[in-house]
């Protein structure tokens, strides 16, 4: 065995193992297992310290906080955040879509916002509500915007010496809310494209209109300009600002892969929400 | 820290010394001579590894076996000779579900798994519950219908 590897029983440990180390965590392994498999009967090698984080029990749970926030612990996986009736309805939807069932009960939030694929699931609904995450090292913690900790494809703030170890959404009630998943098949499919959308209308006034593209470009996208055309306008604008929208958020993302394709059908996707916004007897969830 | 895993397997206390990351199908197969458990892609997209860990249907060849430490594993050998096993067995039997076999241990752990939680599953639900399983023969038709007859003929079995 070329490197060491760590199963930690502790958080202080793990976290002294990853000062000392700067072991890499091993939360769900779906990730890590397969990017370094090397076949049957050999264990997989990362060329680095691994510190197998799996069950630590002070990395899990799921609690609605009394400062606004729903936290989720960074080992808690897509199978019990689906299930949970506190988990905001996006990152639920999301949660429900991920991989198949035993990869639900085996990857963690933690793991997925940690790999920073641009085509991951959970970043992409949770970057739309503004949650922040939570990493630690030995004696200090740190809380950013999830949208700023990921700095783009495979790429995030954490230190060497630091782990995720919570995710904070803050609750919100939004009138109108969107969720679109597109993939090759329903189960086990990479993420084609997927959006997020919602908006808080009330007495024809657009008080807050968000949306999150995932997989159109190197991380998840937000566009702060497209959204202000739409904040604190009436509903009945919105078929005079649609095109500057859709354009506004057409030059936000920049997708790799079948451009023209991933344009196309974010703006169709875009549209759809925006028409049925207009639609007075459409509201809750939009399908 | 911890210098070994301890876990159960089918029951079993088993004690593993050595590295972490060892994928636990090796060490179920390898180890133990548990090769009920089969690899088929070998990243977690076939569901042919599917064992039940602490309840949960998990795919054995993308966990390191550190992972698994603390926790009750229960492969096919496990459920074999139970009641539960036996029902599965003879509903895929009698439903015609079995062509080559390669998948039909994983299918039967997620069979399982799902009639554990769900007594009175819905096509879809069975659907759903046997989506991250690949079977290259039957077109899952059979499948489905077996573990619907499985739920049928278990009745308080599944309760």
């Amino acid at each position: 065995m070329a490197v060491r590897n760590y199963i930690p029983e502790t958080l202080e440990e793990a976290l002294e193992l990853r000062r000392d180390e700067h072991a890499i965590p091993l939360a769900g392994g779906t990730d890590i297992m397969v990017q370094h498999r090397e076949g049957i009967g050999i264990a997989p090698d990362v060329g680095k310290p691994v510190m197998i984080i799996s069950n630590l029990a002070e990395l899990k749970g799921i609690r609605r906080r009394d400062d606004g926030f729903v936290e989720i612990r960074a080992l808690e996986t897509p199978a019990s955040i689906a299930s949970s009736d506190i988990v905001p309805w996006h990152v639920r939807q999301a949660a429900a879509r991920m991989g198949a069932i035993a990869l639900r009960n085996m990857a963690t939030i933690g793991g997925n916002i940690g790999n920073a694929s641009p085509k991951g699931d959970l970043p992409q609904p949770l970057i739309l509500l503004d949650a922040e995450v939570v990493v630690a090292s030995v004696g200090s913690e740190r809380r950013m915007l999830l949208d700023e900790f990921i700095l783009g494809s495979k790429k995030t703030a954490l230190r060497d010496d630091e782990i995720i170890t919570s995710v904070l959404i803050p609750e919100k009630e939004f009138t109108h809310l969107f969720y679109r998943k597109i993939g090759t098949r329903r189960a086990n499919a990479i993420s084609k494209l997927s959006l997020s959308a919602a908006a808080v209308i009330r007495d024809g006034i657009i008080e807050d209109f968000r949306a999150s593209s995932g997989a159109a470009g190197p991380k998840v996208i937000r566009s702060r300009e497209a959204e202000s055309l739409l904040t604190k306008r009436q509903v009945s604008e919105i078929p005079d600002i649609a095109d500057d929208f859709i354009a506004a958020w057409d030059r936000a993302i920049s997708p790799h892969a079948m451009p023209r394709y991933r344009r196309n059908t974010t703006s169709r996707m875009l549209l759809h929400f925006l028409e049925a916004l207009q639609d007075e007897t459409l509201t809750g969830i939009i399908g | 820290m911890r210098d070994k895993v301890v876990f159960h397997v089918n029951g079993e206390r088993v004690e593993f010394i050595g590295n972490p990351m060892t994928r636990l199908i090796d060490v179920l197969r390898d180890d133990l001579g548990l090769t009920g458990v089969k690899e088929g892609c070998g990243e977690g997209e076939c569901g042919a590894c599917s064992v039940i860990k602490d309840g949960k249907l998990v795919t054995s060849c993308i966990m390191p076996v550190g992972s698994a430490d603390g926790s009750e594993i229960l492969t096919i050998e496990g459920i074999r000779d139970t009641p539960k096993g036996i029902c599965i067995t003879e509903a895929f039997r009698d439903g015609g579900a079995v062509q080559c076999g390669f998948c039909i241990p994983g299918m039967v752990m997620a069979a399982y798994a799902l009639l554990e939680e769900n007594h009175h599953p819905t096509e879809e639900d069975i659907r759903m519950a046997i989506s991250g399983n690949i079977c290259r023969c039957t077109g899952y038709d059979l499948i489905v219908k077996s573990v619907q007859l499985a739920a049928e003929r278990g009745g308080r079995l599944w309760q």
